[in-house]
């Protein structure tokens, strides 16, 4: 206040704490969202856990009956012995059965692989430069995250056209994805479709999430992106999701644009620039 | 034959339990989705019905309050991967199952369960077995009182058979 240069680098010096607030804000809802995804990602890895566990005790009893055959070998004391242990076990059902047990089995662990790989993803804390990414791979990621809140509430249509890698920070943009998909999955009450579109238009990347859910009101649409609004009970929204998303994609020089019917769905589509103008071109 | 029904949209889920049941020597069918599984309580009768919690289109618990309208006797178990508290209390309160198990399952856990419910079944059927015998009987019981009270009426103590000392049948005034 005294002398003329502190103005300047006391607004610096507030940007930056803004700026650093910003970011812890966008991580503690990130892993807020995580949390309340968490026990559809322990539902989700206790269907595979659950039959490969219990393949693995048959596989024990299976052991056993072959071992019991194989023994045999040195103290049977003709073929005609060793051909009744071998229909004792039910040696052709057995032998199928392995098969199929060893492959359901390893389905289950890359499974298990695959959801622990996409939260790892998706936690990242680092990644905070804007790099060319492939927008459908993050996609997939986020979907394998939210599986869970999805499968059961709609069936997921995947519509991707031709995209080329975007500039982007791809963790920021794969949290705005999962909260529209989200979204979309609360918004619709028994069962429905979410549609997710990508498309090139000129210089930018289009991502759509569309809903056959119940709509945003009309009083309501043009408080959506307002922080901490939200029509979500107690515990099951932050009501930062979309105020978050908005200032990623503002960040990124995009838009995010919403159309929703009452009654008939929503749909909101993500504009990116496939290449960050310059800055110091501005 | 006892026969099992198995309800989960996980197929994997069902193989496994299916390698599981083998030995025991039970029918098991198997479904990965509502719509059929309820469709063959038309056609099967089952001893023991489990059912997964989360599945499209409908949950664990709808499914067995319907398994519960067409088929009463059944014994109803939940097998869940996910154990909140709110998916339990409606399990218990609205499709009355007999236990609910959670994923990961241990093998003789789940057998045994499945076993004590086998038993529970063969004990209602046994009882309700003995409680139409004994109606049965009872409605014979009934329906020969009846005839003794008709003829005594027609033939006033024609049911009332008189002897003298050396056995021989009395007729006539007796007093």
């Amino acid at each position: 206040m005294s002398n003329a240069s502190t103005p300047q680098s006391d607004q610096e010096l507030l940007n930056a704490r803004l700026e650093q607030a910003n970011q812890q804000l966008l991580q503690s809802e990130k892993l807020a969202a995580i949390g309340q995804l968490a026990a559809g990602v322990a539902h989700e890895i206790n269907n595979p856990v659950g039959y490969v566990y219990s393949n693995l005790q048959t596989l024990d009893t299976y052991l056993n009956d072959l071992f019991r055959l194989t023994e045999a070998v040195d103290s049977a004391r003709s073929l005609d012995d060793l051909r009744v242990i071998k229909q004792n076990i039910d040696y052709d059902y057995l032998r199928d059965d392995l098969r199929d047990l060893l492959a359901e089995s390893r389905e289950g662990i890359e499974r298990v692989k695959t959801i622990i790989a996409a939260m790892k993803d998706f936690s990242h804390i680092e990644e905070e430069e804007f790099k060319p990414a492939d927008i459908h791979r993050g996609i997939e990621t986020t979907l394998n995250v939210v599986n869970n809140e999805l499968k059961y509430k709609a069936e997921v249509v995947r519509e991707f056209g031709e995209l080329p890698e975007v500039e982007c920070i791809i963790s920021q943009i794969n949290q705005v994805v999962m909260n529209l998909l989200v979204n979309a999955a609360h918004a619709i009450e028994s069962f429905g479709r979410i549609t997710i579109r990508t498309r090139q238009q000129g210089d930018t990347a289009i991502i759509e999430v569309q809903d056959t859910g119940k709509g945003i009101s009309p009083e309501h649409r043009h408080r959506i992106f307002e922080p901490f609004f939200t029509t979500k009970p107690v515990g099951k929204g932050t009501g930062l999701g979309l105020s978050l998303s908005f200032n990623i994609i503002e960040k990124h020089q995009g838009s995010l644009d919403v159309d929703s019917t009452p009654g008939e769905g929503t749909c909101f589509r993500l504009t990116l620039p496939i290449t960050q103008p310059d800055p110091n071109n501005e | 034959m006892i026969k099992i029904q198995l309800v989960d949209d996980e197929r994997n889920i069902l193989s496994a339990l299916r390698r599981l049941l083998k030995p025991e020597g039970w029918e098991v069918h198997t479904y990965d989705n509502v719509e059929e599984a309820l469709g063959s309580l038309l056609e099967h009768e089952y001893a023991v019905i489990i059912s997964d919690y989360r599945m499209p289109t409908a949950d664990g618990v709808t499914y067995l309050q319907f398994a519960k309208q067409r088929q009463p006797d059944a014994i109803r178990l939940v097998l869940s991967a996910y154990g909140d508290r709110e998916s339990m209390i409606k399990a218990i309160n609205q499709a009355e199952v007999h236990r609910y198990l959670s994923k990961p399952w241990e093998d003789h856990e789940v057998v045994s369960v499945i076993r004590s419910a086998i038993d529970l079944y063969q004990l209602k059927k046994e009882n309700q077995r003995l409680r139409q015998e004994n109606d049965r009987q009872k409605d014979m019981l009934r329906a020969r009182e009846e005839e003794l009270l008709r003829l005594e009426a027609e033939n006033p103590g024609i049911t009332r058979v008189q002897r003298d000392a050396d056995g021989s049948v009395l007729i006539g005034n007796d007093d």
